[in-house]
């Protein structure tokens, strides 16, 4: 079995997973993870797809294409490269870091640039700007997973300076805190 | 992955609702520095507190920033003193607590309790000890905190304890005269005592404790507040279970963050892991009171009817919530009505709402007690006593723990105002029924033997 990553892009509407699940059975691929997100009117899906050695990458990725077409979306696929590691993070813990404040350009880049000199990586990012200077409608929450090994008293500084600089409030929280609270 | 619920409300809790850990309280057993030198006794206790305390600040504020959650107190309980240090004076005892509060100092905890005698059947000589030392211990030193515990259900009331209780309070008070008496705010008296309490100032570590453990009060009234508030405003119709359900949820989660911080800093620590004490602990900061939580419950004014029906589904709701939050809790548990250290209640007091007839009557649901009563400074030590007795009374009669922690204020009377100042607050002076009066049912002594267990009327 070859496997492979797929990623379709475009307008959000009923019947999307239902569409690429069939074609994918249809080349009897079988799917072993997915997840799809929706962003204002945008959706975006993406799969691991394990495929019988017959079929080609570029076979499938035309069947898809056409497939998907009438919906207006696009589709990425490539191959799964599992035994390359891009990365590794042998200890770490798992830190949410929320911004309020008022909606200007550059928010996501100046406070990721620091999360990425540290090696700090974001493991999901959910931002909420709805414009204006009310700080409530412009959130940013950034699930990372902080190395054990980097100077972390130096990378929330330096976020916290960060945060100053662009009137943003910040908050630096151990994951923990979060489900202690809400989950049973 | 995270909601964005979880992530915006638990955020808005600690930064507009004063959510935080009120005090991580370690216990420290003194009894094996028990010496007849008194020398020996003082180095053996600055010795272990300083071994055991050293780090509880540093690890305190390292895991509140690591939450988010700040530790507002850190504080240390001891063994009785009247149990550890039963060999020396009255004298030597003061001199035991000007080392209790070097150590409390060195160790840089704002409060150490534990100056404390358990007296509810009879009064030992080193209990006479301490209790004599009280109002000079407590005038000269700071940070100690005494608690005397004069009664239980399974002994009854020691009304000569409780008598001596009066006189105390009054010598102290009048120590500390020009401060409005406030040695007293550091002096409680028990009824049922627990042997767990992390808040001061009736904290002290009981006999059948470890060695050392680390204890959790939680606070949170002002987030038990805004949930109310909240809930009205979306749905006006919502009944009294709803809202007790949503204390209940409340409390829950409240409790979790003093559990997980607790936790925390007991394993970095190496210590044992005691309760979390699941007390409603207001401050005199708008926003972070009791008392207003009951104008949320759509009362006029903590005090005026239905105060007390409030206070019990309150405190009943609060339990509930946090008896499911966490594997351990002890301590007080119930909803703190300090008069001068919550802003609302010390109103409600100048405003003539709240009586300390009242404030009696809902000890009997809940709350610990008569708590930062200011009384007038002409305030008779048999009366004193007096009030004492009854509030004793409600909590053997009723199997819990009651207190009262009064000030007769030197100097000033009803409606006066008292300054006790920072987390101590202020308050008007409360108009006592016959108070430089003598009370001939205090003097006759003795002790009101232990109640009866059924024909529960």
């Amino acid at each position: 079995m070859n496997k492979v990553v797929i990623s379709v892009l475009g307008p959000d509407r009923p019947g999307i997973i239902a569409a690429v699940s069939k074609m994918l059975v249809e080349k009897d691929g079988n799917i072993e993870n997915v997840s799809q997100t929706i962003l204002q009117s945008e959706f975006s899906g993406i799969f691991i797809v394990a495929l019988p050695p017959q079929i080609s990458i570029d076979e499938l990725a035309n069947y898809l294409k056409e497939g998907l077409a009438p919906l207006n979306h696009h589709v990425f696929v490539k191959p799964l490269e599992p035994g390359r590691v891009f990365f590794t993070m042998e200890k770490s813990e798992a830190f949410v870091i929320t911004t309020r404040g008022p909606d200007r350009k550059g928010l996501v880049a100046a406070i990721t640039e620091i999360i990425a000199r540290y090696g700090v990586n974001v493991t999901n990012l959910q931002a909420v700007f709805k414009g204006g200077d009310d700080p409530n409608n412009n959130i940013m929450i950034y699930e990372v997973d902080v190395p054990a090994e980097i100077d972390q008293q130096g990378f929330y500084s330096d976020l916290r300076r960060k945060a100053e600089e662009l009137s943003l409030q910040i908050s630096i929280q151990h994951r923990n805190i979060f489900e202690a609270i809400h989950r049973i | 992955m995270l909601t964005e619920r979880e992530i915006l409300s638990t955020l808005e809790m600690v930064q507009n609702e004063h959510l935080d850990v009120r005090t991580v309280t370690m216990g420290i057993n003194l009894l094996d520095c028990a010496s007849h030198d008194l020398k020996r006794f003082k180095d053996n206790i600055m010795f272990k507190i300083s071994d055991l305390a050293g780090n509880l600040v540093r690890a305190c504020n390292r895991i509140g920033d690591k939450y988010g959650i700040p530790v507002v107190n850190k504080r240390i309980s001891v063994s009785p003193i009247a149990v550890a240090a039963a060999p020396f004076s009255s004298s030597q005892m003061i001199d035991v607590a000007r080392t209790l509060n070097q150590a409390a100092t060195a160790v840089n905890v704002d409060f150490i309790g534990g100056f404390t005698a358990l007296v509810e059947k009879g009064i030992a000589k080193g209990d006479r000890a301490l209790i004599d030392a009280i109002p000079e211990a407590l005038a000269e030193t700071e940070r100690v905190c005494a608690s005397i515990n004069v009664a239980s259900t399974r002994a009854g009331i020691n009304m000569d304890a409780v008598y001596l209780m009066g006189q105390k309070i009054k010598r102290a008070a009048s120590l500390t005269a020009r401060e409005d008496g406030i040695a007293c705010a550091k002096l409680c008296v028990f009824a049922n005592i627990p042997q767990d309490i992390p808040f001061m100032a009736g904290a002290y570590l009981g006999i059948g404790e470890a060695d050392a453990v680390i204890n959790v009060g939680v606070s949170g009234p002002g987030v038990v507040k805004k949930a109310i508030d909240r809930a009205l405003s979306t749905e006006p119709q919502i009944d009294l279970g709803q809202l007790s359900e949503l204390i209940k949820h409340t409390a829950y989660k409240v409790t979790r963050v003093g559990e997980l911080i607790g936790r925390e800093v007991a394993d970095s620590l190496n210590i044992r892991f005691g309760v979390v004490d699941l007390s409603l602990a207001p401050t005199p900061n708008v926003g972070d009171s009791v008392g207003e939580i009951f104008q949320s419950l759509g009362l006029f004014s903590i005090g005026v009817p239905g105060t007390t029906a409030a206070l019990a589904l309150i405190n009943d709701a609060v339990k509930k919530g946090g008896a499911f939050a966490s594997s351990h809790v002890g301590g007080l548990s119930g909803a703190f009505i300090p008069v001068s250290e919550d802003l609302n209640i010390s109103e409600s007091v100048a405003n003539g709402y709240l009586t300390l007839e009242k404030l009696e009557a809902i000890t009997s649901v809940c709350s610990v007690g008569l708590d930062m009563v200011a009384l007038p400074g002409d305030i008779t030590e048999e009366t004193l006593a007096a009030i004492i007795a009854d509030e004793m009374a409600i909590g053997v009669i009723n199997r819990k723990t009651t207190a009262t922690r009064l000030i007769p204020v030197p100097g000033k009377k009803p409606g006066d105002t008292a300054h006790f100042g920072g987390l101590l607050g202020q308050s008007v002076i409360l108009p006592v029924k016959n108070p430089p009066g003598a009370n001939r049912f205090i003097r006759l002594g003795g002790r009101i033997p232990a109640p009866i267990q059924s024909l529960v009327n």
